[in-house]
C-alpha cells in the first residue's frame, strides 16, 4: 500500500468514528503527543476525538539515509479519543481491517508498555501493539499530562506508518516505499519515499550529528526558555509559551544526539523543559476550561 | 441448606502486563482464604488460572451456606426477672423479647463466675447462603487487591491493573450477584479475539467445572502450568527439526507463557551471514527485542541461523507469522550489525577520556577516576603475584580498558553486554588474549550460579574492581543494612570472596585487600577509616560464613572452623574439608565436651607453656602428655584430625581420673599447661567448644 492510501484510509476511518482530522503542527517535535492538539485536548473535562499525521524527529535515530529500517524523521498518525470508550480495542483493530490486514491470518498481541515523556510531565500506562512480532502501533491510557491528572482519561493510539506500509508490502528497504503516484500527460510515475526523503535524511543526520553549532544550541536552549517563562508568567500565554517548551525539546534532542549531554545534567535539562510545559498545562486549564479546545458555546472554536 | 459447590470468578480485562498476573492471582486467593475462614466458611483454598486477559480463580466443596451459630446468652439475676409468685417481672419479659425468644425459653442457671442464679437464653444464628456472602465480600476484595501501576479508564474513578471488560462469576450454576465498576456478573465470558472472528456470542460456562473444557474450545488454553509445559516441548521438537537444541532460558519460556492465550510456537529463519555477530549480541538481541530463543548446534557451540518464538493462535495458515518474525528479526538485526560496526570505528581506548562524562557514583567520582582506582589496585596486587613485567602491564591494560565499552552503542542499547563488548571489541583490535579474555570475565561472577572468570587475570581484574566498590562505598557510608542493599554491594563482595576461594594462589586476606583499597580510596574516604574497616571487616566475615553455607559444610564444621581464623581461605578451605570427613565421627562429640571443659578450666588462668614432664603423675596424663608430642609435630590437617579423635577417649579417662587443680602447685601448673598446649593444638584446625 502507497503511504497517502494508508493516511488517507486511517482519516476517513477516524472520521467516520466521530474524529476531527487534525493536521500536523508546524514545530521540530519528537512525537506526535506533543501536538498541541494532543497535549492540551487531554487535559479538562470536555469530550475531544482527534486524529492526525504528525512528522516526528529523532535527531539520535539519524543514519544517513543508510539504515535500511531506521531515520531521523518518521510519521506518525495519532488518535486521541477522551474519554476512552469501552470498546477501543475493537475500534482500534477494526481499523487494521480497514488498511486490509486481515486479522485471521495474523498474530496480533497488546504487550505491556508504559509511555512516558518526562519532558511534557506527561506518562500512561498500556501497551505495544504488536502483529507477527512487530511493533506496529502505541496504545496508551493517558494518566497524567503536563503534571496535571487526566479526567476523563483518554485513549492515544499512535501508528508507525513508514513501519506498517514497510510490513505490509514485505519491503525490506524504508526508501523503497512508494509514497503514492503522480499522474501526467505523459503517464504515471510512482514516486519512493527515497526519492522524497533520502536526501533530506543525510543532511538532517549530517546536521545533528557532525554539524550543529553546539554552542548555539546551549544559548537557543536557554532563550526559548526565557521567553517561555515570559510568555506564560507576565501574559497568561500557554500557547505560545508551549511553543518555546517545544524548541526546547528539540534543541535538547540535538545536543543529546552529538553526545554533548552528559548523563549527570541530563535530569536537570529535561526538567527545565517539564517545568514550561506544566506550567502552560496549569495556565491552560486556568483560562476558563475549554476555551481553547474544543468549540465552545459560542462558536468560536479553534486554539485561538 | 446443606451440601457443597464450586465456586468460579473470572475478571476478563484488557491485557494485563505479564508480571502482574501471578502476583494478583496469588495475592486474591490468600486474601480469599482469609474472608472464607472469617465466615466460616470451609474450604480447600482457590485453584488460580491467568492468561493475557483473564484472572480466574476456582475454589470446590464450599459449603452453600454458613453453618448455624448457637450462642448462650446471659441476662439479669433470676431475682429480678421473677417476681414472688414465679411470674416474669418487666425485666424479665424484656430479656426474652430483646433475644426475640418466648419467656418460656428464658430458663435460669448459674453461670460460671456469677455469684447467683441468672436468666440465660440459648440463641441460634442461622447461617447465611454462601452465595449471599460472596455477593456482598466480592467487590470489596476485587477493589481491595494491590496494583503496583494501578490505571484510570474513561471516566471513571475506579483503579485496577487494566480495564475490565467481563465479570464471570458463578456459585455453583448459579450467577453470583455482584458488579465491579459498572460491569455486572454473567455466566458468560469471551475466548480468544480469533474465535469470536466466526462467533459473535459470549462463551457459556454452564458450571464452575466446565470452565476450561469451554474455554479451550474458544481458543483459550486458561492454566498457565499448560501452556508452558505445551510450549517447551514444542521447543525441543522444533530444535531438533531444525538439527540443534534450544539455548535454554526458563524465564524466557515463562514470559512466553504468560503473553499468549494458546500456546503455539513458530520457528523462522535469519540469513546466515548474522552469525559473524558475537554470539552473546544474537542470543540478547532475540531475547530482548523478539522474545526469541536461539538455537545452538548440538555440541553448544555456535548458533544456527534461526530461531523460535511464540504466536498468540493455534497455526500459521498463511506464514504471515512466521514472515513477519523474520523480518522484524532482520531489522533487529541489521541494527546490531550497525552498532557493531559503529563501535569498532574507532579504537575501544578512545572512550577512556568519556568515561569521565559517566558518574559511577557521586561522592566516589566519574567511571574515569574508577578506572584509575582499579588500575593501581591491579598494580598493587599484580606486582605481589607475579615479577613479569610484560605480563603485569598486560594486567594494567586490562584494567584501563574494563569499562570503556558502557560508552559504546551496543552497551548503550544492551546494557546486559557490558564487560562482552569490551572483550569483542578488543578482541577484534587484536589485543593480547588475557586481556580482552580478562575484559570479557571482568563483570563475573554475575550471581551464585555464574562461573568465576576463566583466567587468573579475569580474576584478578574482577576482584579489583569489585573490591573498589565495595571498599568505595562503605568508605563513604553507602553500607548495606538488611534488605536494603541498592548498590548490590553484597554480591560484588560474595564474588570477591568466591574468587578468594576457588583461585587459591591468591593468597590475599580480606584485611590486607580492604587496607589496599583503602589507601587507594584516599581522599574520597567521608567516614572515618576505623569505622569503615569494623564495617568492612564484619561484611567479609559474613560473606565469608554464607560462602562456607553455599559450598554446602554442616553447621559445626562452619562455626568450629571459622572461629579458629577465617581470613586465610584457602587454609580455612582445607580445615572445613578435613572436619567435614570426619563429621559424623561420634567421637567428636566427646572431644567437644571435653574441649568446653578445658575451656573452662583454662578461664582466668594464664599457664605457662613450658612445663616439666616428669611431674605428671597419673598414667592418664602421661598418655596425653605423649600424644601432645605427636600432634604438635603433624601438619596435615587430616592426619591432625585422626589424631584428633583418637584422643576422645583418652582426655575422658583423664578427666574421670584426675583433679586438675590440685593442691600440689607443681602438678596442677604442669596439667595446666598441658591442657593449654592441646587446646593450642585443637585451634589450628578448629574451635571444637562450638561442634555439637
Amino acid at each position: 500500500m502507497h503511504i497517502q492510501e494508508l493516511i488517507l484510509r486511517l482519516q476517513r476511518f477516524w472520521a467516520d468514528r466521530g474524529c476531527l482530522i487534525g493536521q500536523p503542527y508546524d514545530l521540530e517535535k519528537g512525537a506526535g503527543t506533543m501536538n498541541p492538539l494532543t497535549f492540551f485536548g487531554a487535559l479538562g473535562a470536555k469530550p475531544w476525538n482527534v486524529a492526525y499525521v504528525e512528522p516526528s524527529r529523532r535527531p539520535a535515530d539519524g543514519r544517513y539515509g543508510e539504515n535500511p529500517f531506521r531515520v531521523y524523521k518518521h510519521l506518525q498518525f495519532q488518535v486521541i479519543l477522551k474519554p476512552s470508550p469501552a470498546k477501543v480495542q475493537d475500534l482500534y483493530i477494526e481499523s487494521l481491517e480497514a488498511l486490509g490486514i486481515d486479522l485471521s491470518k495474523h498474530d496480533l498481541r497488546f504487550e505491556e508498555d508504559n509511555w512516558e515523556s518526562p519532558s511534557l510531565g506527561a506518562w500512561g500506562v498500556g501497551w505495544q501493539v504488536v502483529l507477527d512480532g512487530m511493533e506496529i502501533s502505541q496504545f496508551t491510557y493517558f494518566q497524567q499530562v503536563g503534571g496535571l491528572d487526566c479526567r476523563p482519561v483518554s485513549a492515544e493510539l499512535t501508528y508507525g506508518i513508514e513501519r506498517i506500509c514497510m510490513f505490509l508490502g514485505g519491503y525490506d528497504n524504508i526508501f523503497d516505499l512508494i509514497h503514492g503516484n503522480v499522474t501526467t500527460d505523459d503517464g504515471v510515475f510512482p514516486v519512493t519515499y527515497g526519492q522524497m526523503r533520502q536526501r533530506e535524511e543525510f543532511e538532517l543526520s549530517a546536521y545533528s550529528f557532525e554539524h550543529a553549532n553546539l554552542d548555539l544550541h546551549r544559548q537557543l536552549f536557554d532563550a526559548y526558555e526565557a521567553e517561555g517563562w515570559h510568555l506564560v508568567n507576565d501574559l497568561g500565554h500557554f500557547l505560545s509559551a508551549y511553543e518555546q517548551a517545544l524548541k526546547m525539546s528539540h534543541t535538547f534532542n540535538v545536543l543529546d544526539a552529538r553526545g554533548a549531554v552528559s548523563t549527570t545534567e541530563r535530569p536537570g535539562i529535561i526538567k527545565r523543559v517539564r517545568d514550561l510545559a506544566c506550567a502552560c498545562a496549569r495556565a491552560y486549564l486556568a483560562h476558563a476550561e475549554g476555551a481553547a479546545v474544543p468549540a465552545d458555546a459560542a462558536g468560536k472554536g479553534g486554539a485561538q | 441448606m446443606s451440601g457443597t459447590k464450586t465456586f468460579l470468578l473470572e475478571l476478563h480485562c484488557e491485557e494485563i502486563p505479564a508480571r502482574f498476573l501471578k502476583p494478583l492471582s496469588e495475592e486474591f486467593r490468600a486474601a480469599f482464604s482469609i474472608w472464607a475462614k472469617a465466615q466460616g466458611l470451609a474450604n480447600a483454598g482457590l485453584e488460580t488460572f491467568y492468561s493475557p486477559r483473564k484472572l480466574a480463580w476456582r475454589g470446590s466443596a464450599l459449603p452453600v451456606s454458613q453453618p448455624d451459630q448457637t450462642e448462650i446468652q446471659v441476662g439479669p439475676p433470676q431475682r429480678m426477672c421473677l417476681d414472688a409468685d414465679g411470674k416474669p417481672t418487666i425485666q424479665g419479659l424484656k430479656f426474652a423479647e430483646k433475644w426475640g425468644v418466648e419467656v418460656s425459653a428464658v430458663r435460669f442457671e448459674q453461670p460460671a463466675g456469677k455469684k447467683e442464679p441468672c436468666a440465660v437464653v440459648t440463641v441460634t444464628r442461622k447461617g447465611r447462603p454462601t452465595i449471599e456472602l460472596l455477593a456482598e465480600a466480592l467487590p470489596g476484595l476485587i477493589a481491595g487487591l494491590h496494583v503496583p501501576k494501578a490505571m484510570r479508564w474513561g471516566s471513571s474513578e475506579f483503579e485496577f491493573v487494566r480495564p475490565i471488560r467481563n465479570l464471570l462469576c458463578l456459585f455453583g450454576e448459579e450467577v453470583v450477584p455482584i458488579t465491579v465498576d459498572g460491569v455486572t456478573a454473567t455466566h458468560t465470558t469471551w475466548g480468544h479475539r480469533l474465535y469470536h472472528r466466526n462467533h459473535p456470542e459470549p462463551v457459556t460456562i454452564a458450571s464452575p467445572e466446565a470452565y476450561e473444557a469451554a474455554l479451550e474450545a474458544a481458543g483459550v488454553v486458561v492454566s498457565v502450568e499448560a501452556r508452558r509445559a505445551r510450549m517447551a516441548a514444542q521447543l525441543e521438537a522444533l530444535a531438533a527439526e531444525a538439527g540443534g537444541r534450544v539455548v535454554a532460558d526458563t524465564e524466557l519460556l515463562d514470559t512466553l507463557a504468560e503473553i499468549v492465550e494458546f500456546p503455539k510456537v513458530v520457528r523462522g529463519d535469519f540469513p546466515a551471514d548474522f552469525l559473524r555477530l558475537p554470539k552473546e549480541v544474537l542470543v540478547t538481541s532475540l531475547r530482548e527485542h523478539q522474545k526469541s530463543f536461539c538455537i545452538e548446534k548440538p555440541d553448544g557451540t555456535d548458533l544456527l541461523p534461526c530461531f523460535l518464538t511464540a504466536a498468540n493462535r493455534t497455526d500459521d495458515p498463511a506464514g504471515f507469522v512466521k514472515a513477519g518474525n523474520e523480518w522484524v528479526l532482520k531489522a533487529r538485526l541489521y541494527d546490531a550489525r550497525f552498532f557493531f560496526a559503529e563501535d569498532r570505528k574507532h579504537p575501544l581506548s578512545e572512550r577512556l577520556e568519556k568515561l569521565k562524562a559517566l558518574t559511577f557514583q557521586r561522592e566516589l567520582g566519574s567511571y574515569h577516576e574508577k578506572t584509575g582506582r582499579v588500575v593501581a589496585l591491579t598494580k598493587m596486587l599484580a606486582t605481589r603475584l607475579s615479577k613479569d613485567d610484560a605480563h603485569i602491564e598486560r594486567a594494567l591494560e586490562a584494567a584501563r580498558m574494563a569499562k570503556c565499552d558502557l560508552r559504546t552503542l551496543m552497551v548503550g542499547e544492551f546494557p546486559e553486554l557490558q564487560g562482552v563488548m569490551g572483550g569483542e571489541y578488543l578482541r577484534h583490535e587484536r589485543a593480547h588474549e588475557e586481556v580482552w579474555k580478562a575484559v570479557k570475565e571482568h563483570y563475573r561472577p554475575v550471581g551464585a550460579d555464574d562461573a568465576i572468570p576463566s583466567t587468573p587475570m579475569g580474576c584478578l581484574l574482577s576482584l579489583c574492581d569489585k573490591l573498589d566498590t565495595v571498599v568505595g562505598c562503605f568508605a563513604v557510608g553507602l553500607i548495606p543494612s538488611g534488605s536494603k542493599d541498592p548498590l548490590a554491594l553484597r554480591r560484588a563482595g560474595q564474588g570477591i570472596v568466591r574468587i578468594l576461594w576457588e583461585q587459591a594462589e591468591f593468597a590475599f586476606t580480606p584485611s590486607f585487600l580492604m587496607d589496599t583499597a583503602l589507601k587507594v580510596v584516599g581522599p574520597k574516604a567521608t567516614k572515618p577509616e576505623a569505622e569503615t574497616r569494623e564495617a568492612l571487616l564484619a561484611f567479609f566475615r559474613d560473606r565469608v560464613g554464607y560462602q562456607l553455607e553455599w559450598v554446602g559444610y554442616a553447621g559445626s564444621v562452619r562455626r568450629s572452623a571459622s572461629a579458629a581464623g577465617w581470613e586465610d581461605l584457602s587454609d580455612l578451605k582445607a580445615r572445613c574439608e578435613a572436619l567435614s570427613a570426619f563429621a559424623e565421627d561420634p567421637r567428636f562429640a566427646s572431644l567437644a565436651q571435653s574441649a568446653k571443659r578445658i575451656g573452662n578450666i583454662l578461664k582466668d588462668e594464664s599457664p605457662a607453656e613450658a612445663f616439666d614432664e616428669a611431674v605428671l603423675s597419673d598414667a592418664t596424663e602421661k598418655t596425653l602428655a605423649e600424644r601432645l608430642k605427636a600432634l604438635e609435630a603433624t601438619c596435615e590437617h587430616a592426619h591432625l584430625l585422626a589424631a584428633l579423635a583418637d584422643l576422645a577417649v583418652p582426655l575422658e579417662a583423664f578427666f574421670n581420673a584426675v583433679m586438675v587443680k590440685c593442691d600440689d602447685p607443681g602438678l596442677r601448673a604442669a596439667r595446666l599447661s598441658l591442657l593449654h598446649r592441646l587446646r593450642q593444638a585443637f585451634l589450628r584446625v578448629a574451635d571444637f567448644s562450638l561442634w555439637q
